[in-house]
C-alpha cells in the first residue's frame, strides 16, 4: 500500500476525472457506497464494478495500482464470508460490497488530492481534527522518506536482504525505532513552526474549482444511476432480470478497456 | 575591529534603530552540549543585513532560536524589538519572518498557495487580502507558476523559496534566515541575494542570515559576526574588515572568500599586490590597476 | 490492529451508524478536552503519530505481506484522548484507500480508539510496577492483551450485526432457490431500506416466496462461532509479532528516549503567551 503512488496520481495526473470538482467526485463515491449497502444481488454489483473498472479504463486510469488496492478488501471479505457460513452466491454478493466500494474510494483518491477529500472532512469536524488531518498529509510525506532512508542504511549495514525474513525483520524493526524519534521530534519542530508562524487554528485548504462540468454531472449522474437500479432492483420481485444490468455491466467494462487502449495506441502513434 | 569609529557601515547605522541585540547568552541542550555565545555582543540595525558564520557546531542556529524566541537563555539577555522573544514572542511574531535550515518540515500546507497564505490568513486577514499577499510573495519570489503545486513534490530549491515566499507575506521588519543558500543553484542565489538587497534598501528590512557560504558573504552582508565552536563570538566587522585581515581569519578559523585568498597570496607573493576586493567587478580594476602600475 | 476489515453493506446500517454516532460523538469530546491544552502541540503530535501509523503499515516486516500497526505504540505516545483524534484519522485514512469499508469508519475508529488507550493504560501501569529495563516486555505483553480484547470486541460487533444482510428476511438471495425475497412485505415503510437484523415473521416469509424450501428453516444466523473461530486461529500469529515489534521499539526507546514514553505529549516547558494557542 504504496501512499505516495496514491498521491502523485491525484496530484499529477490529467484525466478528466481530475478535473471534476472534489464535491462531485465525493457525492458520487457517497453514492455508489450507497449503492452497495443497499443492493443484495451480487449481479447488480457485479455490473457497478465493472462500470467502474470500465470507466477508469477508459479515461485511462493508472489500473495496475487501482486494482490490487481495490481488490485487496477481497481477501478479507471472502475470510468473512467464508467464517459466516454462507453459500458461495452470498460469498460472491459479499466480496462482489467489498471490491465495489473499494473501487469508488480509490477513484476518488487517484484522482482527488488529499487535501481536497480532507477539506470536505474539515466542514464537519472540530477545527484539531481537520488541522491533525492536513498535518498528517503532510507528515506522511516526510515520514515515508525518512523511514525509506533509513530502512536502507540499516539492509546496508546489517547486510540484510529480503530472502532472510528474520534479518530483515529485526532490520525494519530498528529502522522503524529511528523513525519513531526522528517522528517525535518532528512534532516538536513542528510545534516551533506553528509558533513561529503565528497558527491559531484552522489549516485552510484553498477549494479546487471544477474545470470539466460535464465530468461532475456525468459522476454524479452515475452514482444516481447505480443507486436507483439497486433500490429497484431490492424493492421489486425482478430476480430473473438482473442479468441485464449485470451485462450491461460487461459491455461497459469491456468498452472501457477497448476505448482506453485505442486512446493509447493512438497517443503513441502520434508521438 | 569592533570599534564603531572604524566600521562606516556601522557608523551609517549609528543612528538606526536597535532591532535584535544578544548578550552573554548560555544555552544548554538536553544532551549536555552547553554553548555560551558570548565574547561580544550579537547586534542588528534596521535595514542591516547581518551574517552569522562558524563552523557547525558553534552555535548559530542555537542564536537564531534564541532570536526567535524558541529557547530561552539560561542566562544573558536577548532582545528583539525590545522585548524578550521568549516571553512575548506572540507581540512581535507579526513583524518576525523566518526560513529555518529543513524547509521540507517548514512547509505545512497542501499547495504552495495555501502555505504561502499561512500566515495572512492565521493572522485574521480576510480572504482576498490574504491571497492578494500570498500572490505579491510568489510573484517577487518568481515562482507563481508553482501555486497550485503540492509542496512535497518540489525541488529542494523550490521548497526553499516557498519557504521564502511565506515568511515575505506579511511583509516583516526582521528576517531571520538558517541557511538559506544550500540547495539553491547559483542563478538562484544571485536572485536572492538581489531580493534580500532591495528589500534591506527598499523596505528597511533587518536581515540576519547564518551560513557556510563563505563567498556570498561579502556580496550580502552589510556585517558579520563569526562563532567560534561552542558559541563563542570571537570576531565581528564589516566583511572587508574580516577577510582582509589574517590575524582575523585566524581568530575565526574561517577560510577566506575565493577572491580574498586570491589577493592575499598576491601580496605573499609581492607586496605592492592590492588590498583585497571582495566582489568581481572591484577585484578586475584592482588587478588591472596593480598590473598598469607595475608595467 | 483489529481493524474490522468487514465490507460495506454487511453489518447493519443502524450498527454502522450507531458506530459512526458514538465515534463522532467521542472525537468531538476528545477535541474539547485537547483544546484545553495548547493547539499546537497536540495537533502536530496527532500528526505526525497518526502519519507514523499508516508508514508503518505500509511497510511489510516480513516479506509475507504482514504489516505492522504500531498503534499500541501509537496510544502510548498520545494518551487516550489524542488516541481518539488519531484512531479516526488512520481509519479514515485508511477507508480512503478501500482498506476497510468507508460505512464502518466509525466501528473501526472505535476498536482502534480502543486498542490506543488499553495500550496506554497497560504500558504506563505497567511501567509504574516493572522495572524500566523490562519495558520492552511490558510493552509486548500489554500488546498481546490489548489486541486479544480488541480482537473479541470485533467479534462481539459482528455478533451484535446478526443475520444482517444475510437475513433472507431482509431481501436477500436465498442460494437454494437463486430468488430474492421483497423486503415490502410489510410495506414500504415497515421494513424499507434501513433493514437489517430485522426478522420478518418465518411463516410470513414462507407464504411470500413461492417453492421456496428453505423458508420454513429457521432464519440463517450469521456463524459467529466459526468466525471467531477464524479469527482467533488467524489472530495469534499477528498479535505475536506485533508484540515483538511493539515490544523491541519501545525497549529501544527505553533506553534511549525514556522521557518520550514516561513524560507525556508536554515535553517542552511552556511559554510565557502560550496558553490555548492564543496570540
Amino acid at each position: 500500500m504504496d501512499i505516495t503512488v496514491v498521491d502523485r496520481s491525484a496530484t499529477l495526473g490529467d484525466s478528466l476525472l481530475h478535473r471534476a470538482a472534489p464535491a462531485s467526485k465525493l457525492a458520487a463515491s457517497g453514492l455508489i457506497v450507497a449503492t452497495v449497502v443497499v443492493t443484495s444481488d451480487p449481479l447488480i454489483m457485479a455490473s457497478v464494478a465493472f462500470a467502474l473498472v470500465g470507466a477508469s479504463a477508459m479515461l485511462r486510469l493508472p489500473l495496475r495500482s487501482m486494482l490490487p488496492l481495490a481488490l485487496y478488501p477481497a481477501i478479507f471479505a471472502f475470510i468473512f464470508a467464508f467464517a459466516a457460513a454462507n453459500g458461495p452466491v452470498t460469498t460472491a454478493l459479499i466480496v462482489l460490497k467489498a471490491v465495489t466500494a473499494a473501487l469508488a474510494m480509490v477513484m476518488l483518491v487517484f484522482t482527488t488530492p488529499y487535501p481536497q477529500v480532507f477539506a470536505a472532512v474539515q466542514r464537519v469536524t472540530p477545527v484539531i481534527v481537520g488541522d491533525a488531518l492536513l498535518l498528517t498529509y503532510r507528515s506522511l510525506f516526510i515520514l515515508a522518506e525518512k523511514f525509506s532512508d533509513l530502512s536502507r542504511a540499516v539492509r546496508l549495514r546489517a547486510g540484510v536482504s529480503a530472502r532472510q525474513p528474520l534479518r530483515s525483520a529485526r532490520a525494519t524493526t530498528r529502522a522503524l525505532g529511528g523513525l519513531l524519534l526522528y517522528a517525535f521530534d518532528l512534532s516538536q519542530r513542528d510545534y516551533d513552526i506553528l509558533r513561529l508562524r503565528g497558527y491559531d487554528g484552522g489549516l485552510r485548504v484553498s477549494p479546487q474549482r471544477s474545470s470539466a462540468p460535464g465530468v461532475d454531472a456525468a459522476a454524479i449522474g452515475f452514482g444516481l444511476a447505480a443507486l436507483m437500479l439497486a433500490i429497484v432492483f431490492r424493492a421489486l420481485p425482478l430476480p430473473g432480470y438482473s442479468w441485464i444490468p449485470g451485462l450491461a455491466g460487461a459491455l461497459a467494462l469491456g468498452a472501457g478497456l477497448i476505448i482506453g487502449r485505442n486512446h493509447t495506441t493512438k497517443q503513441r502513434g502520434a508521438r | 575591529m569592533t570599534n564603531p569609529s572604524h566600521n562606516h557601515v556601522r557608523c551609517l547605522n549609528a543612528g538606526a534603530e536597535e532591532i535584535v541585540r544578544i548578550s552573554c547568552v548560555r544555552h544548554t541542550y538536553e544532551d549536555g552540549t552547553m554553548v555560551h555565545l558570548c565574547g561580544l555582543d550579537f547586534v542588528a540595525h534596521r535595514g542591516e543585513r547581518v551574517a552569522v558564520l562558524g563552523p557547525n557546531g558553534s552555535g548559530k542556529t542555537t542564536m537564531l532560536f534564541h532570536v526567535l524566541g524558541l529557547m530561552r537563555p539560561e542566562e544573558g539577555s536577548v532582545s528583539v524589538f525590545g522585548v524578550r522573544p521568549a516571553d512575548e514572542w506572540p507581540r512581535i511574531r507579526r513583524w518576525v519572518g523566518v526560513v529555518l535550515q529543513n524547509v521540507d518540515e517548514q512547509l505545512l500546507a497542501p499547495t504552495v498557495f495555501d502555505d504561502v497564505a499561512f500566515s495572512p490568513r492565521q493572522y485574521g486577514l480576510p480572504e482576498p487580502e490574504a491571497a492578494s499577499k500570498a500572490h505579491a510573495a510568489l510573484e517577487m519570489l518568481d515562482i507563481a507558476h508553482l501555486a497550485t503545486r503540492v509542496p512535497h513534490n518540489l525541488s529542494g530549491g523550490e521548497k526553499r523559496k516557498v519557504a521564502l515566499a511565506g515568511a515575505l507575506a506579511m511583509e516583516p521588519e526582521l528576517l531571520v534566515l538558517d541557511e538559506p543558500f544550500e540547495g539553491l543553484d547559483p542563478v538562484s542565489r544571485t536572485s536572492l541575494l538581489d531580493l534580500l538587497g532591495r528589500l534591506s534598501a527598499e523596505r528597511g528590512m533587518t536581515t540576519i542570515l547564518s551560513t557556510h557560504d563563505i563567498d556570498t558573504v561579502p556580496e550580502f552582508a552589510d556585517y558579520a559576526y563569526v562563532l567560534a565552536p561552542g558559541g563563542r563570538i570571537a570576531v565581528s566587522g564589516t566583511p572587508e574588515e574580516i577577510f582582509s585581515s589574517a590575524d582575523v581569519l585566524a581568530r575565526g578559523n574561517i577560510k577566506p572568500p575565493v577572491l580574498a585568498e586570491l589577493f592575499a597570496r598576491l601580496r605573499d607573493r609581492d607586496a605592492s599586490a592590492p588590498s583585497p576586493a571582495l566582489s568581481v567587478p572591484e577585484a578586475v580594476e584592482a588587478i588591472l590597476k596593480w598590473r598598469g602600475a607595475g608595467d | 490492529m483489529s481493524h474490522l476489515h468487514i465490507p460495506d453493506g454487511v453489518l447493519p446500517v443502524w450498527l454502522w451508524l450507531a458506530g459512526w454516532a458514538l465515534t463522532a460523538a467521542l472525537v468531538w469530546l476528545a477535541s474539547r478536552k485537547l483544546t484545553t491544552t495548547d493547539a499546537r502541540r497536540s495537533v502536530p503530535l496527532i500528526g505526525v503519530v497518526s502519519a507514523l501509523v499508516l508508514v508503518a503499515m505500509s511497510s511489510e516486516i516480513v516479506p509475507l505481506a504482514y504489516h505492522i500497526n504500531l498503534t499500541v505504540l501509537a496510544g502510548v505516545l498520545l494518551g487516550p484522548w489524542a488516541g481518539v483524534i488519531s484512531a479516526f484519522i488512520v481509519v479514515l485514512a485508511l477507508a480512503l484507500l478501500g482498506h476497510g469499508g468507508i460505512t464502518v469508519v466509525g466501528l473501526n475508529a472505535l476498536v482502534i480508539a480502543t486498542e490506543m488507550a488499553l495500550g496506554w493504560a497497560l504500558v504506563r501501569g505497567g511501567a509504574r510496577v516493572i522495572r524500566r529495563a523490562k519495558l520492552g516486555r511490558v510493552a509486548a505483553a500489554a500488546t498481546v492483551l490489548t489486541l486479544a480484547l480488541t480482537t473479541t470486541m470485533v467479534v462481539g460487533i459482528v455478533a451484535l450485526g446478526g443475520t444482517a444482510a444475510m437475513s433472507r428476511e431482509t431481501g436477500a438471495l436465498d442460494p437454494e432457490t437463486l430468488q430474492f425475497n421483497n423486503p415490502f412485505t410489510g410495506g414500504v415503510l415497515s421494513i424499507g431500506l434501513l433493514a437489517g437484523g430485522e426478522h420478518a415473521d418465518a411463516a410470513d416469509a414462507a407464504g411470500e416466496t413461492a417453492g421456496s424450501a428453505g423458508a420454513a428453516d429457521a432464519e440463517p444466523t450469521l456463524a459467529v462461532g466459526r468466525f471467531a473461530a477464524v479469527v482467533y486461529t488467524l489472530g495469534p500469529l499477528g498479535w505475536l509479532l506485533e508484540a515483538l515489534v511493539t515490544g523491541a521499539i519501545v525497549g529501544y526507546i527505553g533506553r534511549v528516549r525514556p522521557s518520550l514514553l514516561f513524560g507525556g505529549a508536554d515535553w517542552r516547558p511552556r511559554l510565557p503567551g502560550d496558553e490555548h494557542g492564543r496570540r
